[in-house]
């Protein structure tokens, strides 16, 4: 009884040194690669990062032309994909429910949240780009509108599945047809959980590359013109980090810092919004 | 805010019935109005539901669409060899989808004990001031975007590895069969290990924080009865976490390894773009996702592009058959959840 | 008990039978409602008498499989037809719920937000509304400095009489209150009943409550329900001092329940 005891005792206690290692060696590579980001990104930030255009080999520039273009196209992916997204998001949570229609759409949705990006980024090139026959800053919105959708879909119905019951058929009770239901209580009452999702959906297409590689495309110069090429950080730190050249790769970790920085500020900010909210 | 109006509280009978029949005429008219917006509210969002269904399906026949010039032109070679020509124009899926399994097969090797490990860690042994910021940071690391992992492996994992590791791992496994075929030939620094290792590094928070999320679904009195009985951690998590939450850690898996296969820009930096299939795992490499993103704004000709959007499509049909596998497996634990 | 009065019968409700899926809930209920008067719903929980009581607006409606048969007559209208306004139905039976449920808006909104419905009044004559409202459901003197604050910033106890207020304002026939003080607070309940007490000599009231104590005080007329079935129905006093059925008798002296 006594060596049975001490052999569970020591087995508990290697598989648990092996589990607190896991987290040690984890922890430690997240760490490493965030500490590369900062030290390499931060040494290359000046004042001209923000202000100057991407500069040809050998010359001084920063990443205004990807900064603006990435902030128009996931401007236009929020605002194409987001109303679409929260309105099959209704859908889900408050008309189809249990129906065949709404389970087949749940799970479509969800195969479409986890497919690879460049599948869309290939779609889109499929129906956008090579029927009109050139790249463009408006393609570039469209993909990322398709990466977006799932996401708000997916929290959408979430947020309004956790609004109470009761609260509905009070609204109901003052004779208050479905839709105004849905949209002056409803709405309300999830409203931050709603926002939220369009901020995570923000943050996950505020660094993807793949479906911007065939649609966008890149450009060197500035361009705000949505029918022609448009540069973004994802794409721009692609091409710069495989370059031999010293000063484009310090721009790449400059980008890839600003992205990070980015994702990291929305996601806090939903979290934030969400923790206060309960 | 405030109203200004003299209230009286007074009607009498007669003046309360008048007053009602009128209000219920009103009411009436008021309650016609609601329909059109209601039934157009209703309208449209089943038309942004039904959306999501033909992008879906939009997505699945232009694949199959932009497909059918390359598989034409090779036939089922195109699944069966490893060839990939430009010049010849002679294509096949096979380097790339090698590629794709084996990095894959590789991250999750790695990935998967050290995911599960930190979320027992986080579940059962960190002390509770610490769980929450640990599962937050790793959360956080979820959503950072995979392009910034491909550039730390270019820069820091790949020539740590050329310099460090590879050499001794060549040395190390010299003459051992088998072995020493995996870990054969110059170290090159980037390369299919590599990818994999990045593509580890890359799934590992989100392994960790589904499997968190589920080991957290299992009810708290199963592992008090459990630890009542004298059971150790382990034997906890062994006999009674892992047991209740295996469709869910499965699940989850599945569904790492569906970004896995499909990741783009973790791999296209360090995986050597190199269309041949190789013995050695320190070898340059090529995977479907690399391959589309480094040729396909250059292929020139109609076979080239169907090319490689047959290989998107083959991702596809990969990925959509994990996905699915996976999200079964993850309701299923739902519906115990929810009963 | 003032017995001379016009008696009008508001609702009749005849030989209704209720089901959730297959399983039935009610049982052939006949019972008439009367104007200006206060019917409670006593009964054990699952009686039926919730259920009951949400078939008079129809508030099943929103949930599939579940249905009723037989006659529910308001104002001489069999309210069970299909194609009926439910709407409207609801906008002239309104209703409060067990717990309070103010929506996530400001107070002042909480009550304008169902006048809009079907009325579009200028600002002076919506603020004179709310406060009559509010006025009517004895909260305005402890709401009038802060309309414009959260509903949900109020008590328990305040945030039920917002919502009865909320019903009050769209001016409905009828109100229906489901356990409205199961949540409250003895003075809350208190200042509820003596609510209800009040708003009788203008609507037809129904309540639906798990207290004794409370039917005996706020009703007039009493119906017992017991496994889906309308065991006895009478004036309150009668009920309560000389049940004609013994079920009646051994729930009242608090024999089950």
């Amino acid at each position: 009884m006594n060596a049975l005891y001490r052999y569970r005792r020591t087995r508990n206690q290697v598989w648990m040194a092996l589990s607190f290692i896991s987290t040690i060696i984890g922890l430690g590579i997240l760490t490493l690669i965030l500490g590369g980001l900062f030290w390499k990104g931060i040494s290359g930030f000046h004042s001209g990062l923000f202000t100057q255009m991407t500069p040809p080999p050998g010359g001084e520039g920063g990443l205004l032309n990807p900064i603006v273009g990435s902030l128009l196209m996931t401007f236009i992916g929020v605002l194409l994909g987001a109303p679409v997204g929260v309105m099959a998001g209704t859908y889900l949570a408050e008309y189809g429910d249990k129906s065949a229609l709404a389970s087949i759409v749940r799970f479509i949705n969800d195969v479409l949240l986890s497919a690879p990006s460049i599948i869309i980024g290939l779609f889109v090139y499929q129906v956008m780009v090579a029927p009109l026959g050139h790249f463009s800053g408006f393609a570039g919105g469209v993909a990322l509108a398709l990466i977006v959708i799932p996401v708000v879909v997916r929290t959408t119905e979430d947020m309004l599945r956790l609004v109470p019951v009761p609260l509905r058929e009070a609204a109901s009770s003052l004779g208050m047809p479905r839709s105004f239901v849905i949209r002056k209580v409803v709405y309300r009452a999830a409203r931050t959980g709603m926002v939220t999702g369009i901020l995570l959906a923000v943050a996950r297409v505020s660094g993807e590359t793949a479906p911007l590689m065939f649609t966008a495309l890149n450009n060197q110069f500035w361009s705000t013109d949505l029918s022609q090429p448009m540069a973004s950080l994802p794409a721009v730190i692609f091409q710069f980090a495989l370059s031999p050249y010293k000063d484009w790769q310090q721009l790449a970790w400059s980008g890839a810092l600003l992205i990070t920085l980015t994702v990291l500020t929305l996601s806090i900010v939903s979290r934030a919004l969400t923790s206060s909210r309960t | 805010m405030v109203p200004t109006g003299v209230f009286q509280v007074n009607d009498t009978a007669l003046q309360a019935t008048q007053l009602k029949t009128a209000l219920t005429f009103d009411k009436a008219k008021a309650v016609r109005g609601f329909r059109l917006p209601d039934a157009t509210f209703r309208i449209v969002s089943r038309s942004a539901a039904v959306l999501v269904l033909i992008i879906l399906t939009g997505v699945v026949v232009s694949l199959i669409h932009g497909s059918i010039p390359v598989f034409k032109a090779m036939g089922f070679e195109f699944f069966t060899s490893s060839s990939w020509n430009p010049v010849t124009e002679r294509f096949s899926a096979g380097a790339a989808v090698f590629g794709t399994l084996v990095t894959s097969a590789i991250a999750l090797l790695i990935a998967v004990p050290i995911g599960l490990g930190i979320a027992v860690f986080l579940t059962e042994i960190c002390t509770p001031r610490l769980r929450r910021p640990i599962a937050i940071a790793i959360e956080l690391l979820a959503g950072i975007p995979s392009i910034i992992y491909g550039i730390w492996g270019l820069f820091f994992l790949a020539p740590f590895l050329q310099v460090y590791v590879q050499p001794s791992l060549i040395s190390a496994f010299e003459g051992i069969p088998i072995l020493s075929t995996l870990f054969q030939g110059p170290p090159y620094g980037i390369g299919i290990l590599t990818a994999g290792l990045v593509l580890a590094v890359m799934v590992l928070p989100f392994i960790t924080s589904i499997s968190r999320d589920v080991f957290e679904t299992v009810p708290p009195v199963l592992k008090e009865a459990a630890y009542g009985m004298g059971c150790t951690t382990w034997e906890v998590v062994k006999n009674i976490v892992i047991p209740y939450t295996k469709s869910g850690v499965v699940g989850g898996i599945m569904l790492a390894l569906g970004r896995a296969l499909g990741e783009t820009m973790a791999v296209t930096f360090v995986i050597g773009n190199a269309h041949k299939i190789s013995g050695s795992l320190l070898a340059p490499g090529t995977s479907i996702s690399a391959n589309i993103a480094n040729e396909f704004t250059e292929a020139v000709g109609d076979i080239y592009t169907s090319a490689l959007i047959a290989l998107g499509l083959i991702l596809f049909v990969i990925t959509f058959i994990v996905i699915a596998l996976a999200r079964l497996l993850l309701m299923r634990l739902n519906l115990r959840a929810g009963t | 008990m003032t017995e001379n009065k016009n008696i009008v019968e508001k609702i009749s409700i005849k030989k209704l039978d209720f089901y959730y899926g297959n399983s039935r809930a009610l049982k052939q209920v006949t019972l008439p409602l009367y104007q200006n008067m206060v019917t409670a719903f006593i009964g054990p929980s699952g009686c039926g008498k919730s259920t009951l009581l949400r078939v008079l607006n129809r508030m099943y409606d929103l949930y599939p499989n579940q249905h009723a048969e037989g006659e529910v007559l308001f104002e001489g209208e069999n309210i069970l037809v299909p194609g009926l306004d439910l709407n409207l139905l609801r906008a002239r039976i309104g209703m409060v719920f067990q717990k309070p449920t103010p929506f996530p808006m400001t107070i002042y909104e909480n009550i304008s937000f169902g006048i809009k419905l079907y009325e579009s009044l200028p600002k002076s004559e919506m603020d004179g509304r709310v406060e009559d409202s509010l006025r009517r459901a004895a909260i305005w003197d402890e709401v009038k400095d802060k309309l414009g604050q959260s509903g949900l910033s109020l008590s328990g106890g305040q945030q039920q009489r917002l919502c009865i207020a909320r019903t009050v304002a769209i001016r409905p026939d009828v109100i229906l209150f489901d356990e409205p003080c199961s949540a409250l607070d003895p003075i809350s309940t208190a200042k509820i009943e003596e609510l209800i007490d009040e708003l009788k000599s203008e609507y037809t009231i129904v309540i639906v409550t798990h207290n004794m104590q409370q039917a005996a005080r706020v009703s007039e007329k009493t119906a017992f329900m017991y496994l889906g079935e309308l065991i006895e129905f009478d004036d309150t006093s009668k009920m309560f001092t000389s049940p004609g059925d013994k079920r009646t008798q051994d729930y009242i002296t608090g024999r089950f329940g």
